[in-house]
């Protein structure tokens, strides 16, 4: 059920942004993680239903080649991830889409696999694209060591000693996952069938918990590898600097244009966001203890703001932008009325007023914080039923479809697409590997094979092509004259009745950041510490601080 | 067709089957990949997602719906939109040139006119002419009988199917379409009545052919830019990853 349907968002209307403020892509790409981000609703799912993990499986020798299998038993079903372990040379070591080889690679195995399962799986997991799993398995996933810490971790251990904080801090995981793939691919299962179970309903839970498990792993191998070095000596990293260690991720283009293509889905999620924030800032008052879950929020805020580094020009000028402002909310707080009427209203205004891009939206991630009780449900609409959405109304007339256009997309309708800046890029699907690229149109091949993710401009040409048409005509007879819009005109369905549909900005534009799209989908991901490593590429931090298999046991029982 | 089974320069997995494996193809890779096809073989992006539908929704209910559009996108492959387009009329939807009628252009143009008066509504009585594979009109009907609650025979000199009535209609609708000549003339009527949506198993084997994968795998590398350094350069980090 889509939040459309819900009588109470209109209590909270007047405190929701509208889609021209936050479909941009400078605010997007200014997102932080949540509370409804995707792994903290595993999260607390694995808490609050008392979820019991194990590891079966252990069977790695002393070169750190084998498997194991880690086990995760929920009310209703088991899921096990198979991880398989392997030694690889350092020059094969490479984060993009056309490695062939990688320190370790994964399976989301749905139940508990059988020996006959991990052979079989062992024979094709490893060489992952290159290899078939089946409707029992979940996901596909490698991961790389980060070399440095990895190192460094197994030679402290080893020796008897923890690691140095600073450098654990520096990089923050022992390995970095560089693709997850769930959904179907590679023969995996499909994600209509897996939906309707409860645990999975929200977007991403099966990444989420592969990597979460992942997670696991990459401290058990290099605590592994300190074993057989060190022998006697050796001791296990300490509660306190394993919770530093997340997992990261190296991601690229490819993930940018699936917000593009889902637009039922990146509605839902920024609904589900906008509509929280819009019930906090709609309460009355302020209650205590929200007021000091917020405080403690912002202090993890600014340790966090404090320890993310990045390189990237970009990125470094948005990090000076957030210190400050997460200082300015520190200081904000201090003299905050919060006897006032709809003093949570009275702290966005402010921070809207006064924050950058960066500060506000981490300002709303620390709003939403200690308000779980009145956003966590919201969680529950972020998946979408796409294929109710895929039929096209053609009995609707030309002039419903023309309205559509100038209100959903004036946005885009007032782009000057005659202007070489504005269609300077075009994105394409590369033959080697089809990883999704993005091409300089006036001096790259294959601007002729560009794929329709320049909305804007599929817009502006389906507008031009209305002119022709009489008001009353309806849709169907302009898709028999004109195919080519076919797409699109679903697109301005769609967006008719899904406010935060459309990214309000040009997709092929040369001033076009694809990191932004990457963040504010890693963001709803949960993904902390987002660093650039050039326009198109970027690492995460996922899970970081957050509680290990064992740790989500023993929380529970204290 | 597999020489080399671990070439990793390709962006999935479906190229590796061997010859005569039927090839169990989850429907995200059947849609996903029929999409692509179609689109190679010159379809529109928006006609394209409506055969990845189509082939997805037949492997659904275990019909081999990547197979039926692999022969359809070799035979339409180049011909005009024209041709393969009906020329809509109140009861007569030829195409203009007198050709056989796309199926896939046909279902979704049919979905279209779901409720206008020249389309399929309660009562009418369409002629379609010849349909190149009409098998793949099967999903689309499906759709239209459930939105507009009519159930929809499909006839020709000597036999009819009906859609949406039965739980095991698309069985029988299909072996009959297959068995059909191609100079087949079909014509389409709908009668007010409830239709029965049939039971999709559970990931049930498309039980599509290497050949056939193989093949639209061809025509979806249509889509597709070949590598240059210069792409290659700009897709990734421009810093180590060895650290």
């Amino acid at each position: 059920m889509s939040l459309q349907d819900q009588n109470s968002s209109s209590e909270t209307a007047a405190f929701r942004r509208p889609a021209s403020e936050v479909m941009r892509l400078a605010r997007m790409g200014s997102s932080h993680p949540t509370r409804l981000s995707f792994l903290r609703v595993l999260l607390r799912r694995l808490t609050d239903e008392d979820w019991v993990i194990d590891r079966p499986v252990w069977e790695v020798d002393a070169k750190g080649l084998g498997h194991a299998v880690y086990r995760v038993k929920g009310p209703e079903r088991t899921y096990s991830l198979v991880a398989f372990s392997h030694d690889l040379p350092a020059e094969m070591r490479s984060d993009r889409v056309i490695a062939t080889a990688w320190d370790a690679t994964f399976t989301l195995f749905d139940g508990d696999p059988s020996p006959e399962d991990i052979a079989r799986l062992g024979d094709n997991v490893p060489l992952q694209e290159a290899g078939r799993i089946s409707p029992t398995e979940l996901t596909l996933a490698r991961a790389n060591r980060s070399v440095r810490l990895f190192d460094h971790v197994v030679g402290a251990l080893s020796q008897g000693q923890q690691p140095d904080p600073e450098e654990i801090a520096a990089v923050g995981y022992l390995m970095r996952t560089t693709a997850v793939y769930g959904s179907g691919k590679f023969g995996a299962a499909d994600r209509d069938d897996i939906a309707a179970r409860p645990e999975l309903a929200a977007p991403f839970q099966v990444e989420m918990l592969t990597v979460w498990l992942i997670r696991a792993f990459t401290v058990d191998i290099a605590e592994h590898m300190a074993a057989v070095k060190g022998g006697d000596r050796t001791v296990g990293l300490s509660p306190e600097i394993r919770r530093m260690l997340g997992v990261g991720n190296s991601t690229g283009l490819g993930m940018a244009p699936f917000i593009v293509r889902h637009p039922v889905l990146l509605n839902n999620w920024i609904m589900a966001r906008e509509e929280a924030l819009a019930r906090v800032r709609a309460q009355p008052g302020a209650a205590d203890d929200a007021v000091a879950g917020m405080g403690k929020a912002l202090d993890a805020a600014i340790r966090n703001a404090d320890i993310w580094r990045s390189v990237h020009p970009v990125q470094v000028e948005k990090l000076h932008d957030l210190r400050r402002d997460l200082a300015m909310v520190s200081d904000k707080l201090s003299d905050w009325d919060t006897q006032q009427p709809r003093p949570w209203d009275a702290l966005w205004t402010w921070g809207s007023e006064t924050l950058s891009h960066e500060g506000q939206e981490a300002l709303l991630a620390l709003m939403l914080e200690p308000h779980g009780d009145l956003v966590d449900d919201l969680a529950d609409h972020m998946g979408a039923d796409e294929a109710a959405t895929f039929r096209l109304n053609g009995s609707m007339p030309i002039k419903d479809l023309r309205a559509i256009l100038e209100s959903e997309y004036a946005w885009a309708l007032s782009i000057d697409f005659t202007s070489p800046e504005n269609i300077a890029r075009f994105w394409y699907v590369s033959e080697e590997k089809l990883e999704p690229r993005l091409g300089e149109r006036a001096s790259e091949e294959g601007a002729t094979l560009e794929q329709p993710l320049c909305i804007a401009r599929l817009i502006a040409e389906l507008y031009a092509a209305l002119q022709g048409f009489d008001d009353a005509t309806p849709v169907a007879s302009l898709l028999l004259a004109h195919p080519e819009h076919r797409y699109t005109v679903r697109r301005a369905q769609i967006a008719q009745h899904h406010p935060f549909a459309e990214v309000h900005d040009n997709l092929i534009a040369a001033d076009m950041l694809p990191i932004d799209l990457l963040r504010c989908k890693l963001a709803f991901f949960g993904a902390n510490q987002f660093d650039p490593r050039s326009d198109r590429w970027v690492r995460i931090n996922l899970f970081q601080g957050a509680p290990y298999p064992d740790d989500v046991q023993a929380e529970k029982s204290t | 067709m597999n020489t080399q089974p671990h070439d990793q320069t390709r962006g999935d997995s479906t190229p590796f089957f061997q010859d005569n494996q039927a090839a169990p193809l989850s429907r995200n890779e059947v849609a996903s990949l029929c999409m692509k096809a179609a689109r190679g073989a010159g379809m529109s992006w928006g006609m394209a997602e409506e055969a990845g539908f189509a082939a997805a929704w037949l492997a659904m209910h275990g019909i081999d719906g990547p197979g039926y559009l692999c022969t359809h996108l070799k035979q339409a492959q180049g011909r005009e939109w024209a041709e393969l387009c009906p020329s809509v009329a109140r009861g007569d939807w030829r195409a203009a040139g007198g050709r056989a009628l796309c199926p896939i252009v046909l279902g979704a143009t049919l979905c279209d006119y779901a409720a206008l008066s020249d389309g399929p509504v309660a009562d009418c009585s369409i002629t379609l002419g010849k349909v190149d594979c009409p098998i793949l009109m099967l999903p689309f009907l499906a759709n239209i009988a459930q939105k507009n609650g009519v159930s929809i025979t499909v006839s020709w000199a000597g036999g009819s199917v009906v859609v949406g009535q039965g739980s095991d209609w698309p069985e029988t609708a299909s072996g009959a379409l297959a068995a059909l000549p191609s100079e087949a003339e079909l014509s389409l009527t709908a009668q007010q009545g409830v239709a029965t949506d049939p039971p999709a198993g559970q990931s049930p084997k498309a039980n599509t052919g290497a050949d056939t994968i193989s093949m639209l795998n061809t025509f979806a590398m249509r889509t597709t830019v070949p590598a240059s350094e210069q792409s290659r350069a700009g897709a990734g980090s421009t810093l180590d990853d060895n650290d």
